[in-house]
């Protein structure tokens, strides 16, 4: 009988002493202390051993950027300080790093990225393999563009992690940057200068803003279906003067149906350029018919461009026009904003006050518009 | 293998000790295997090779003796009436009377180590599949007895039924979960000696336990008296769940002082061979106590419980697999400071005790009540987030699939990402951190957050039940004739849901309000609330979280039922017949103990109102507080079987049934954790179940051949996923789904004649599981009260059609159709080895509703083509499978009184690992495509059977 247990224990012995077996009892783990060590922060010493030897400038690296876009091969390193973040959800899936030359948008592809690069932190980026290009204009660094025959950008999002964690490091964190305050003479500057301008992709404030009674939407009838350009008939216009009953910052889906249905847009018309189809309560012509009478959501055929508006409803962006002296300077804001469905400050809107906004500024077909990175209470300060 | 090789050799050290020469009689116990009540008259045969030495009755005790008997080898066969025929071996050496314990007979079926353990744990998250698996227990019957253990593998339903429809009582009383109606083996697995005694029938046979419904009852007996008696230890270690089972029992069987008591202890732990991240860390207990006091009375009492956590397995698509080059890949865990650390585990420790009275005035009347009650806790962790990343490795936007497709028109055309991508999963040990869940980041994230606010947290979802179940069942020999069985229950569950935040991975503390409602509402503060009294009771802060705090949801699902039950079985020379009925109600609600800001409801009071007036609170018609409306079924169901003898050996019979059930809690909730809101019209589950079986026993021969026909209607069920379309969380609640099952069972064993204690066995289930109906489906968000889709058709649920207009049928999912097995098996002097070769075949994927509805087919243009409709409603059919297992098991006695066995299962010899056992379309669809006239699906995702794997079960008895 102990013979037989003493057997049984020698085996019990040789189960558990295998390698793979301690493997498999020790580590899984059960909740407790067991954290793992802090976030590796990137020296510039520790990218030396990463082949880094130096830094391009981003006004230097913008320099670099030929119409088209261009790949950039070699030892090309670039660092700066994050400005930007997609907390108020009004950024999205970019950040913006600035030196003291300049800023840049970075196409990192992911949500949330304010989780992960915190304001002030310093972000060194590899440039080999990626691509320096342009959208109306704002330089953006991304990926070589998508070959989809409907692409439009000379970038693509980086958005594969691997890229990022072999392009872009973390280094040490730090006070948030001082926005640079600009006014009409710098703003002129900039735009004169174009693509180059040093102020386009910096934290800025602009001092002595006016709000211009003014907005700018284009919005898609049914966003589901093909709307660019070649579809004039899934596009509706909220521009040529007027604000169309727009107060707040831009809207959510709700406000969105809000806004169509108090009759404030019943006069834009559909349809963009030359090809017009009426006013959004009228009825579809032949692109927005659908070609079957669906059990569950009826036809579009029935319905006026306005009903199928409400149907299809999605959050949408708006840019409000100010003005700091002559130039134009629009404020556009995402419908995914949590400050969308926010009211501009009524002294704004009606009183002809002057305001001092804060945010990233950009350039956008020629014209110079601003993103806010923070709420509104934060970034707009009534003068 | 290595490990195989060791045990081994341990083993046969242990039998080379002990190998000695031992003389005696013969001596035992006829015992009924079911119950391990003693088998009266049972005949028993003592042969020498051709040569019948003697021949015995079994005592009114069932035990026999048969003394005086020469060294040597001798075969003991055993005949009972409804029984099946044993045989063992048994050597007579130096004039010892060898005391054979317990011989066994099989009454009604089988019992194997099958258990719930049997089954990985398949984390199926909020899809509402359900991949439960069903057990089948063997008894007397041949059938089950070859398919219960072969076909666990691929997860085989008997007759294609789901787990709930399999009864399982526990002394008496019906344990099928009140929540969900599945079978509630999780709550006792680990101790299976404790519970090795059961009773089971099949189909709609009737049970003197239980009404019963359509595939079958098993009742465990649970109480000391049907532990076997005696000290037993086993150790067991295999290699697909967990490495090392190691157990112990004891049960003094019955006492001069009418006591008897039991215990079982167990643990189950370590990982395995195939799956990472899939462990056990389990512990069982199991004491009880029966007292009897005299031929009438008798009291049981049983307390146990499971305490312990498992890991468990996700499933993952087939690009991932592929890319992995590992079809058991689990995206489900990742290195935490090199580490192994798995995201869901289910931490449960749910006991239970019950206490028995059985009371047998007479020979002619014996009945039982029983009380149990089930407490304790049961939760299942899983990573939250908030304003983060996802964390899952092989969410969709991480895969290769993401960026680059062939089709130009699904508009993923980067193909350097592409690579990059590729490139990660290929070679994927060298980014650990990207295939598998990176803890470190996580745990770093949130150690940057200002003020400690963690992103990521790990969550514990709990259901914990307080079930309370009264049964009392009698059995009634009214005449020669008639036996009369029946019973009455009741039962109350309130079942608490919630979940707590498990573990803040490095951050300060959570906040708990909605993540969704916060995207769309963030204006709106109040709606971002899971508890807006608190909101309100403290100037509009949200509620800050701390490890072990309840937040998100937390309600009560309510359930009452109550009824009754009887049978008659009337015997008329070699024909017999039962009837019976049964009658019920069943009531359930639910209770909402939030108040949720997106579903406020009325405010109780003039002062609530007030206050929601001044913050501007919108009261809604739905509410997510308080009780719902009750939800109240009569039930009723009935069932008449015929059974005729044929001389002696063959038994026809057939039976028929009714059933009228209730639809469970969470078949027809729309969105529990935020709402009181039920599918309209909730209409009771009609079920018409019938069988032909033809039986032979007899001669060594065991064959018995089935014919069967149910037809399921008016079903329902809630499937909850992210939907790409919606932006939010979705429900999809169907309902009037109807289904048929019918085919064929066989199961034979036979001599081969050839060689002595060599028999062939083998096993067919051939069947038709479809579905019949054009269920409706309705689709909420939980973000909104909005109904996205109101009680729409799902044309294409029953069947879809190929582009030639073809009809395609649709089956109903996760089991062979068709499932065959043929194997040999030998038993000669305490040896058994069986080798096997199955087939399993016709097994197809779960089906998502979205995908069958107008909507999916039509795409964005709203014009549905035929080639969209083949594509979108095609079910997916798996690859059959051939598969060889084997077994082979010894015992020894050791010195009279001690017996040393072991017993090894190795199953898939073929080393399959391409062998689909289950999975799920996921539901949702890409919409953003070039041309926009169609929608394409999210890739399936699927679990796989393991591969070459074993099972090996040492065990000492004394």
């Amino acid at each position: 009988m102990k013979k037989i247990f003493i057997v049984l224990s020698v085996a019990l012995v040789a189960f558990s002493s295998c390698k793979s077996l301690k493997e498999e009892w020790d580590p899984v783990f059960t909740f407790g202390e067991n954290k793992p060590a802090a976030m590796k922060l990137y020296t510039e010493q520790d990218l030396s051993s990463l082949g880094c030897n130096g830094f391009t400038s981003i006004r230097d690296l913008k320099a670099m950027y030929k119409s088209g876009g261009v790949e950039l091969f070699g030892n090309i390193w670039i660092k700066g300080q994050v400005i930007s973040s997609d907390r108020t959800g009004n950024v999205y899936r970019e950040i913006y790093i600035q030196d003291e030359t300049g800023g840049i948008d970075l196409k990192l592809g992911k949500s949330s990225l304010y989780s992960d690069y915190k304001l002030g932190q310093w972000i060194y980026v590899k440039c080999d393999n990626l691509t320096l290009g342009a959208y109306n204009g704002m330089p953006q660094l991304g990926l070589e563009p998508d070959s989809t025959t409907t692409n439009e950008y000379e970038t693509s999002y980086i958005d594969s992690q691997a890229i990022i964690d072999s392009h872009v490091f973390r280094g040490a964190f730090a006070d948030p940057l001082t926005p640079a305050v600009v006014g009409e003479t710098e703003l002129k500057a900039a735009l004169s200068a174009g693509y180059t301008g040093e102020l386009w992709g910096k934290l800025v404030t602009i001092n002595g803003l006016k709000y211009g009674n003014e907005i700018f939407a284009l919005l898609y009838p049914n966003p589901n279906l093909p709307h660019k350009s070649g579809n004039p008939e899934n596009r509706i216009f909220l521009s040529d003067g007027g604000v169309w009953g727009i107060d707040t910052w831009s809207m959510s889906k709700a406000k969105f149906i809000e806004y169509v249905s108090s009759g404030a847009w019943d006069a834009a018309q559909v349809g963009s350029g030359s090809t017009r189809y009426g006013p959004i309560t009228g009825k579809p012509s032949d692109y927005l018919q659908p070609g079957k009478v669906l059990d569950s959501f009826g036809t579009d055929a029935e319905l006026t461009y306005k009903e199928i508006m409400i149907k299809y409803a999605t959050a949408n962006y708006v840019s409000h026009y100010f003005k700091v002296g002559s130039v134009d300077v629009q404020v556009r804001t995402s419908g995914y904003a949590k400050f969308s469905d926010e009211v501009l400050d009524s002294r704004l809107l009606t009183g002809g006050a002057t305001c001092s906004i804060t945010g990233i500024l950009s350039i956008y077909s020629g014209a110079a518009q601003f993103t806010l990175v923070d709420e509104p209470s934060v970034s707009v300060k009534i003068n | 293998m290595k490990r195989l090789l060791l045990a081994f050799a341990a083993l046969l050290a242990a039998v080379a000790l002990s190998a000695q020469d031992y003389t005696g009689g013969v001596k035992g116990t006829v015992v009924n295997r079911n119950g391990r009540q003693p088998v009266e008259k049972a005949k028993l045969t003592l042969m020498q090779g051709a040569v019948e030495v003697a021949v015995v009755e079994s005592a009114e005790d069932g035990t026999f003796e048969i003394p005086d008997l020469a060294d040597g080898l001798y075969t003991l066969v055993i005949t009972a009436p409804d029984f099946l025929d044993n045989q063992v071996q048994v050597t007579v050496n130096d004039g010892y009377v060898k005391n054979m314990f317990n011989l066994s007979m099989t009454a009604i079926q089988q019992v194997t180590e099958l258990d719930e353990d049997s089954f990985a744990a398949f984390d199926l998250d909020d899809s509402g599949y359900n991949d439960n698996p069903t057990i089948l227990f063997g008894s007397n019957d041949v059938f089950n007895n070859i398919a219960g253990y072969n076909f666990s593998s691929v997860r085989f339903r008997a007759r294609g039924y789901s787990s709930e429809s399999q009864d399982v009582y526990l002394a008496g009383v019906k344990l099928n979960d009140a929540i969900t109606g599945y079978s509630p083996f999780s709550l006792w697995s680990g101790l299976n000696e404790a519970m090795r005694s059961k009773e089971t029938v099949n189909g709609s046979e009737v049970s003197d336990y239980g009404f019963g419904g359509y595939n079958g009852l098993t009742n465990i007996f649970g109480n000391a008296l049907n532990v076997r008696k005696g000290l037993r230890g086993s150790v067991l270690t295999n290699s697909t769940l967990y490495r090392l089972r190691l157990m112990a029992s004891y049960a003094t069987g019955p006492m001069d002082n009418g006591w008897a008591f039991a215990a079982n202890v167990s643990a189950r732990l370590g990982g395995n061979d195939w799956i990472d991240g899939v462990y056990y860390r389990s512990f069982a207990y199991y004491l009880a106590a029966d007292k009897v006091f005299n031929s009438t009375h008798k009291l049981s009492f049983a307390f146990f419980g499971t305490p312990g956590e498992r890991g468990a397995q996700n499933a993952s698509t087939q690009e991932v697999y592929d890319l992995m080059k590992d079809n058991m890949y689990n995206s489900n865990w990742g290195y935490q400071n090199g580490k192994v650390r798995n995201a869901r585990v289910r931490k449960t420790h749910e006991p239970i005790a019950f206490l028995k009275y059985d009371f047998t005035p007479s020979d002619a009347f014996q009945g039982s009540a029983t009380v149990l009650y089930r407490f304790g806790k049961n939760g299942y962790t899983a990573l939250d987030w908030y304003d983060a990343q996802d964390p899952r490795p092989d969410y969709y936007r991480n895969l290769p699939s993401y960026f680059y497709d062939e089709n130009p028109d699904m508009n993923r055309a980067n193909y350097a990402k592409w690579g990059w991508a590729n490139e990660v999963w290929k070679f994927s040990e060298l980014y650990p951190n990207l295939t598998h869940i990176n803890w470190d980041r996580l745990y770093n994230v949130n150690a940057i957050q200002e003020g400690g606010r963690s992103k990521y947290v790990q969550e514990e979802r709990h259901v914990d039940q307080n079930d309370l179940n009264f049964a009392a069942s009698f059995k009634w020999r009214a005449a020669d004739f008639v036996t009369v069985t029946g019973g009455l229950n009741a039962r109350i569950n309130r079942t608490e849901n919630y979940k707590i935040v498990a573990d803040l991975l490095g951050g300060q503390y959570f906040l708990d309000i909605d993540n969704f409602a916060e995207r769309d509402f963030a204006a709106q503060p109040w709606k971002l609330q899971n508890d807006l009294e608190y909101y309100m009771a403290n100037n509009g802060a949200s509620r800050i979280l701390h490890e072990g705090d309840k937040y998100g949801y937390d309600y009560l699902a309510q359930v009452r039922n109550y009824g009754g039950w009887v049978n008659g079985k009337f015997v008329f020379g070699n024909f017999s017949a039962n009837v019976g009925g049964r009658l019920g109600y069943e009531s359930f609600w639910r209770e909402g103990l939030l108040r949720k800001g997106l579903f406020p409801g009325q405010p109780d009071n003039e002062t609530m109102a007030a206050a929601w007036k001044n913050e501007g609170i919108v009261a809604t018609d739905e509410t997510s507080y308080g009780s719902s409306k009750h939800a109240n079924f009569l039930t009723y169901a009935g069932k008449l079987g015929l059974n005729y003898v044929i001389g002696g050996n063959q038994r026809v019979y057939a039976n028929v049934g009714y059933f009228n059930d209730a639809p469970k809690f969470n078949q027809v909730f729309l969105s529990p954790r935020t709402r009181n809101t039920m599918i309209d019209d909730i209409a009771p589950i009609k079920t018409f179940s019938s069988d032909v079986n033809w039986q032979y026993s007899g001669n060594g021969i065991n064959v018995r051949a089935t014919l069967y026909y149910t037809s399921i209607k008016d079903q329902s069920k809630v499937m909850s996923a992210y939907d790409d379309l919606q932006n939010a969380f979705s429900n999809f609640a169907i309902s009037n789904i109807d289904q048929q099952n019918y085919g064929l069972e066989l199961g034979f064993k036979i001599p081969t004649y050839l060689v002595n204690n060599l028999s062939l066995q083998g096993v067919l289930a051939a069947g038709r599981y479809e579905y019949t109906s054009t269920p409706r489906m309705t689709q909420t968000v939980d973000n909104s009260a909005e109904v996205v889709m109101k009680d729409v058709l799902v044309p294409y649920w029953r069947c879809g059609y190929d582009e030639n207009g073809n009809r395609q049928q649709h089956y109903l999912p996760s089991t062979p159709q068709i499932a065959a097995s043929l194997g040999l098996a030998y038993n000669y002097n305490y040896w058994f080895i069986d080798a096997d070769v199955e087939y399993f075949g016709e097994s197809y994927l779960d089906m998502n509703p979205l995908y069958r509805t107008d909507y999916a087919t039509a795409g964005p243009d709203n014009n549905v083509t035929p080639a969209e409709i083949a594509y979108m409603t095609k079910q997916e059919r798996f690859a059959p499978a051939v598969l060889v297992n084997a077994s082979v098991g010894k015992s020894w006695y050791i010195k009279y009184k001690y017996q040393l066995g072991f017993s090894l299962n190795v199953k898939n010899l073929l080393n399959n690992t391409d062998v689909k056992t289950g999975g799920y379309e996921q539901t949702r669809m890409v919409d953003n495509t070039v041309s926009k006239e169609r929608y394409y699906r999210f890739d399936s995702k699927y679990f796989y059977m393991s591969g070459f794997n074993y099972m090996l079960n040492v065990y000492f008895r004394f």
